[in-house]
């Protein structure tokens, strides 16, 4: 707290081009009770500096490097509050939809700035919390379905490609992507999950799995008569009875 | 006027073919009643009189053009018109007959002649609606000519407006961009927001004052990318360079404005600014066997999947392409995981 009573705001920087980092920097110097705690120059940097240095607010351009603005927010936005900075007007809907604090054009003002932090504080004060399940749909990128997937694990951030993953497990709150032997819990749901791929491809075989096509070998019954998906590296996986129907329409069974 | 009328040849032709004919007929009289030398001297005269009286057909049939639901008029038209001249044809005739009377050599004819103006007011009549049909047959004719001009002419418009649309087809992000950049200068560099100032005012300007060119000097064109690429320095920093091997004797070579350019943009938009790293564009130029070879090749991610907005781009440069050189021109990609190679070829022209 400072001495008028308004909490310090605790600010992090990320975008790929010095001058635009060195603007917002030059801007902010000029609002009290702001304090700057990174600067980061790319997706994967603003993951780190979230998980490590707990932000209240990220400036966050849309395209970057490696991971753009909204797959940040994707991987992050439950921790800390989003104003998007860039120059591309397309993006203010997708923006407003996740519920950013505000969308800044560049170039753009001190005073522009200074509102749009004015709003953040306003935010927090209320305690906001940004809807989980806008962000998943929302980080798809265009229409089409999602060609990779953004796990965070503390200030690391794996990048799956969807064609390596075996099939996705649903774990309470958590999904869990199983890859080649290896295990990545998100925080999501298995029908954001489902609806985020392809699918002609991944098939909600059971409540709690969804399987990538590619991995199936068989289906057989097992001794009480239930339904076993064997998969080609000898996994076995339940299959329900809605599941098989889904699998034999799509395999025309 | 009867267009024929002011062309010597076509009109000669045209009153050749009425003397056949005239023989043709004159043959006919000479089976009934007529001596060859006396139906040739009536007939020959007439025929070329009313080659001129059937020109008058043209009239006709562009008062009443050819269409199905007007046939009924037309052919009435045609028909009292035919009468008509075919009717004034032979008082010419009857007068021609007197004159020739009058002379020793024909005097004895005169009757004779007399005999053949009701076969000769129904040749009258045929020969003046087939003047009609063949009239009308050339009025079509015409039209489609015309209307494949208009054609040609609105295509040529078309693609010119093309053209010009393409031209100004510049990334009002870049601009934006640039703002934010000059922007942040101001405070932290001041002599380097004048110069990226007035970088771009060179850039827009030369952008502007090419566009309105068929072809520019590839020197000029290779000045515009510069001034672009020393924008994007500004903002990228370090993380964008650029290497060049330019073949000297190129720069006089004439190329469209604004060709290279899209290039150029793509390399740092879809290559450099996806990189954390950035890199190297290399801009590579030279002459070889009578065409222009252009390549741009920067790095890209390789994660990436190569970007679906390129394509507009590089699909502009290709119908420009298209447009002006045909077959003779053409531009290859090549997509590798970590690299994107732009291959251009143009026709060399370096005249004046």
């Amino acid at each position: 707290m400072t001495s008028d009573g308004r909490q310090r705001l605790r600010v992090a920087i990320v975008d790929d081009e010095d001058l635009a980092r060195a603007v917002v920097r030059e801007y902010l110097a000029e609002l009290p009770d702001v304090e700057i705690v990174a600067e980061c120059a790319n997706g994967f940097e603003a993951v780190k500096a979230v998980a490590e240095l707990r932000p209240d607010l990220l400036l966050l351009d849309v395209q970057m490097p490696k991971l753009n603005g909204f797959e940040v927010l994707d991987l992050v936005g439950r921790d800390v509050a989003v104003i998007f900075v860039t120059a591309f007007d397309r993006y203010a809907l997708r923006a407003f939809e996740v519920h950013a604090v505000d969308y800044l054009l560049k170039p753009f003002s001190a005073e522009r700035l200074a509102a749009a932090i004015a709003r953040a504080r306003e935010r927090a004060g209320r305690g906001d919390k940004i809807p989980v399940q806008a962000l998943a749909e929302t980080a798809r990128t265009g229409q089409g379905f999602t060609g990779r997937i953004l796990v965070r694990d503390g200030p690391r951030v794996h990048v799956i490609a969807v064609a390596s993953i075996d099939y996705v497990q649903a774990q309470d709150d958590y999904v869990c992507f199983r890859c080649a032997g290896k295990d990545y819990l998100k925080e999501q749901t298995l029908a954001d999950v489902e609806a985020s791929l392809d699918p002609a491809r991944f098939v909600r075989i059971h409540r709690s799995y969804l399987l990538n096509l590619d991995r199936l070998a068989r289906v057989e019954l097992d001794a009480r008569e239930n339904r076993i998906a064997i998969l080609t590296d000898g996994g076995r996986l339940p299959v329900s009875r809605a599941g098989y129907a889904r699998l034999s329409a799509i395999l025309g069974e | 006027m009867h267009p024929i009328l002011g062309r010597l040849g076509r009109l000669a032709s045209y009153l050749a073919v009425w003397t056949v004919a005239a023989v043709l007929m004159a043959g006919a009289l000479t089976r009934l009643d007529l001596a060859w030398a006396e139906a040739l001297a009536f007939l020959v005269p007439l025929f070329v009189v009313y080659a001129f009286a059937c020109l008058s057909a043209w009239y006709v049939c562009r008062a009443f053009p050819l269409r199905g639901d007007r046939l009924l008029l037309v052919l009435t038209s045609c028909g009292l018109a035919a009468l008509t001249a075919s009717a004034v044809w032979i008082v010419v005739a009857r007068a021609w007959i007197a004159v020739l009377g009058s002379t020793p050599a024909f005097a004895a004819a005169s009757t004779r002649y007399d005999q053949q103006l009701p076969l000769l007011f129904v040749a009258g009549v045929l020969l003046f609606l087939l003047a009609s049909a063949v009239h009308y047959a050339l009025l079509a004719l015409e039209a489609v000519r015309n209307a494949e001009r208009q054609r040609f002419e609105l295509e040529g418009l078309t693609r010119e407006a093309e053209l010009r649309a393409l031209r100004a087809q510049l990334n009002p992000h870049f601009l934006y961009n640039s703002l934010n950049s000059i922007s942040a200068l101001t405070a932290v560099d001041p002599a380097g927001a004048r110069r990226m100032c007035l970088l771009l005012g060179d850039f827009l300007r030369s952008t502007l004052s090419v566009s309105g060119q068929e072809q520019i000097r590839l020197a000029d064109e290779l000045a515009l990318a510069d001034r672009f690429l020393g924008i994007e320095q500004i903002r990228f920093g370090a993380r964008l360079q650029v290497e060049r091997r330019i073949d000297p004797s190129a720069a006089e070579c004439r190329v469209p404005p604004l060709i290279l350019q899209p290039l150029v943009e793509n390399a740092v938009v879809h290559g450099i600014a996806g990189l954390v790293e950035g890199g190297v564009i290399r801009l590579d130029i030279a002459r070889r066997n009578g065409s222009l070879s252009i390549a741009i090749e920067n790095p890209r991610d390789g994660d990436e999947p190569a970007a679906v907005t390129r394509g507009t781009g590089l699909n502009n440069v290709r119908r420009r392409l298209a447009v002006m050189f045909g077959p003779d021109a053409r531009l290859e990609t090549h997509v590798e995981p970590g690299s994107f190679r732009a291959q251009l070829e143009l026709p060399w022209s370096a005249n004046d």
